[in-house]
């Protein structure tokens, strides 16, 4: 099996600027927590040349440079672009996972092992093939090294000492890319300080006691004598050390759901601002989307609301889209319909990605609403008559009178030969549906309607056909219902449907015969 | 020339003028050029059609009035079927929440293509219609203001040269569904309809259907308005 590995040595630092890209090329640093007490985590380049260090508190930075931004650590922030480091794999892979999350020195790194097996026939060699992975993460505001070995353990230190071997800058503006052929692997591996197998803080200072600077001389040590002085934990390093083959495959990607987070500085509590906020994130969510080839569903939105609150919608897409004006303007619209009840501090933006939908234009047919409009449209007619009013109607498999349902309206595509139509034939008798039914005074002789009294229909009842009873729901006290319906003509020309409530001894008109 | 309000005397000229627009009546129309014919909209019944002369127009606004029971909603059911059927896309923007879906599918509509928007208010409905039309996606809108027991919409006239407007801008059909017209000379046609008769069948009774008349009482091209055929309403065969 080859293995390709993705890194991105710091993560923080790389999830900001992707979020914020005006922050490239200033001093950075981020922060553990608020406060000018809290450590720093990671620093950029800029900030580093300022004599900006990790684990100095913010106050210490900014005293070393005035200019420093500092920014605080947003797990959900991170999260996002661990997974669009994912995406980047799987746009050029068949196969990539996540890696567990790195410790000690590591714990800031993000990585993703791709599957390379066989790669270099559709790319030409695995260079060509660890080009692409790296092309594909700097697309997505990552800049990644990427290496290609026997197995997990041998792609990751690679990966690991390119990263500390190529800066930032490198990587963001050309790829920083190794491939280590079979042949290679075990001299190149050898040659690597032990610090890049990860041993823990116990392990390294024995390490360090018994003189192991590098790979190679750890590996030239007898295994079980290892074991025997350093306590078992020192075999995952030895596999690591050694290049053994993997022993599971990579799996195969979970169709999933994108989600985009950003965690505010300040609430926002205005319209504005937070739609600026929803388009940076609903520009990084498509690029993740066509990076995989894959459209925007239904968008999920969150927003975390001041004094601990959450405020969640679904906003219906009427067909999978790329077009972030005409998704935006969804978002809009339903925060125009619903506005947050309390400034926003959090903002998370998620759907499950969906193929485009392939069209063929009919040459003979007027061209129907594109997809990005229809939905713009749905969303305006939504906000004119609230939600769960617009949709499409359907019959309800339910015996409650007056039951239906309304549906989504997903516009189908063009039949291949429109249905015959029927000519000729008597139009059919239609209801028009009273909701709610209007209550109703009603004469009876032996149960039937004699006369009828409502804002719809007024007389003698001078045809009645019925009764047809329905019932049911039985077992609930709110919603059982038991009625007998009759079809009524009164002496003013109206013919309506008309139904005596049982449980309730009422009569109601329900429907007008039109 | 009309006469000006001093002048008590009118002139021949004026007076034969006078003469000829009384006796034109309702088929003069003012300059430019003929109206074109609009391409139709079939409802499927002959003897309409037939009166419609082969159907609404397109592009235009067109009205169906008339009270409970006369058969408003059972044509406008089968136009939405013809629409559809065609594989056209339809709205169906109802002020009065009164669209029966059972009663569209007796009627062959294909629920897919329709768009129910149960406006709140008929402000929302006349906006909601409007901007259906300005999409151009909906070939046939169909705007319901027949009221179920509510009183008749107070709307500004201006409301109905907008949506003709706009329908005319879409080349889509806007079928305006009330108790009485309310369109006035933005319909491009109007049709009033007039309950007739309930046919009751039995014992054991079972209703039958409605008899009523369509009346085409306002057609801005081609024949003149005044004819009038009795349409046949059947109940759909029990599920």
């Amino acid at each position: 099996m080859r293995v390709a590995c993705l890194l991105v040595p710091d993560l923080p630092l790389v999830a900001e600027r992707r979020a914020r890209p005006e922050l490239a090329g200033r001093p950075l640093a981020i922060a553990a927590g608020p406060g000018p007490r809290a450590e720093l985590l990671a620093v950029s380049p800029e900030a580093a040349r300022a004599r900006v260090s990790t684990h100095q508190s913010v106050a210490q930075a900014r005293a070393v440079c005035a200019a420093l931004e500092v920014r605080v650590a947003s797990p959900a922030l991170e999260r996002a672009t661990r997974d669009a480091l994912l995406d980047a794999a799987l746009s050029v892979a068949p196969r990539a996972e996540l890696a567990p999350r790195g410790t000690g020195a590591w714990l800031a790194e993000a990585r993703v092992f791709a599957d390379a097996t066989g790669v270099a026939a559709l790319h030409r060699s695995e260079t060509g093939f660890a080009a692409a992975l790296a092309a594909r993460a700097r697309a997505l505001a990552l800049p990644a090294a990427v290496a290609v070995a026997g197995s997990r353990g041998a792609a990751t230190l690679a990966a690991r000492h390119l990263a500390a071997e190529i800066p930032a800058r490198l990587r963001a503006e050309g790829g920083a890319v190794r491939v280590l052929s079979a042949a290679e692997e075990q001299a190149f591996l050898a040659s690597l300080s032990v610090d890049l197998l990860d041993p823990d803080d116990a392990l390294a200072e024995a390490l360090l006691r018994f003189g192991i600077r590098r790979v190679g001389e750890l590996t030239r040590l007898p295994r079980a004598a290892l074991a025997t002085r350093l306590g078992p934990s020192v075999l995952p390093l030895l596999a690591l050390a050694h290049g053994e083959p993997d022993a599971l495959p990579i799996a195969a990607p979970r169709e999933g759901r994108l989600e985009e987070a950003l965690d505010l500085e300040w609430a926002v509590d205005r319209l504005e601002p937070l739609a600026f906020v929803l388009r940076g994130l609903l520009a990084r969510l498509l690029a993740r989307l066509a990076a995989r080839r894959l459209a925007c569903g239904e968008l999920d939105l969150v927003l975390g609301l001041a004094g601990g609150g959450r405020d969640v919608r679904r906003i219906g897409v009427a067909a999978p889209s790329l077009d972030p004006r005409g998704l935006l303007g969804l978002l809009r619209l339903s925060l125009e319909a619903r506005p947050p009840t309390a400034p926003v501090e959090h903002a998370a933006l998620a759907t499950e990605g969906r193929p485009l939908r392939p069209g063929q234009l009919d040459l003979f047919r007027a061209a129907g609403l594109a997809p990005d409009a229809l939905g713009r449209l749905l969303a305006e007619l939504a906000l004119l008559c609230g939600e769960g009013r617009v949709g499409t109607p359907a019959v309800a498999d339910d015996w409650r009178p007056g039951a239906f349902l309304l549906r989504p309206f997903e516009a189908p595509p063009a039949p291949e030969a429109a249905a015959p139509a029927a000519t000729g034939g008597p139009a059919v008798l239609a209801l028009r549906a009273l909701r709610p039914p209007l209550s109703a005074e009603v004469r009876s002789l032996h149960g039937r309607p004699e006369r009828l009294r409502s804002a719809v229909a007024n007389g003698h009842v001078l045809r009645a056909a019925g009764p047809w009873r329905t019932s049911g729901a039985w077992w609930s006290r709110e919603e059982r219902f038991a009625y007998d319906h009759y079809d009524v003509q009164t002496s003013d020309g109206s013919v309506v449907r008309l139904r005596h409530d049982l449980l309730h001894d009422a009569w109601e008109v329900d429907a007008i015969y039109d | 020339m009309p006469s000006t309000p001093g002048s008590s005397v009118e002139s021949p000229l004026e007076s034969r003028l006078q003469g000829l627009l009384h006796e034109l009546g309702a088929r003069l129309r003012r300059g430019g050029l003929p109206l074109e014919e609009a391409p139709r909209l079939a409802t499927g019944l002959e003897s309409l059609d037939a009166l419609l002369g082969g159907g609404f127009p397109r592009g235009r606004l067109c009205e169906i009035a008339g009270p409970a029971s006369s058969g408003r909603t059972a044509l406008a059911l089968a136009l939405l079927a013809r629409a559809t059927r065609a594989g056209a896309e339809a709205a169906w923007v109802d002020a009065a929440d009164a669209f029966d879906p059972p009663s569209a599918v007796a009627a062959g509509a294909a629920l897919e293509r329709v768009l129910w928007v149960r406006a709140p208010r008929p402000a929302a409905a006349l906006r909601s219609a409007e901007r259906l039309l300005e999409s151009r996606g909906f070939p046939l809108v169909v705007l319901d203001l027949a009221p179920g027991a509510a009183p008749p919409p107070a709307l500004p006239p201006v409301a109905w040269t907008r949506l003709s407007r706009a329908a005319a801008g879409a080349e889509g059909t806007l079928v305006l569904l009330a108790d009485a017209r309310l369109a006035g000379p933005a319909a491009a046609l109007a049709l009033e309809l007039r309950p007739l008769r309930a046919r009751f069948t039995g014992p054991p009774a079972l209703l039958q259907g409605l008899d009523t008349e369509a009346a085409l009482v306002r057609r801005r091209a081609g024949a003149p308005p005044g004819r009038a055929v009795a349409l046949r309403l059947e109940a759909p065969p029990a599920a």
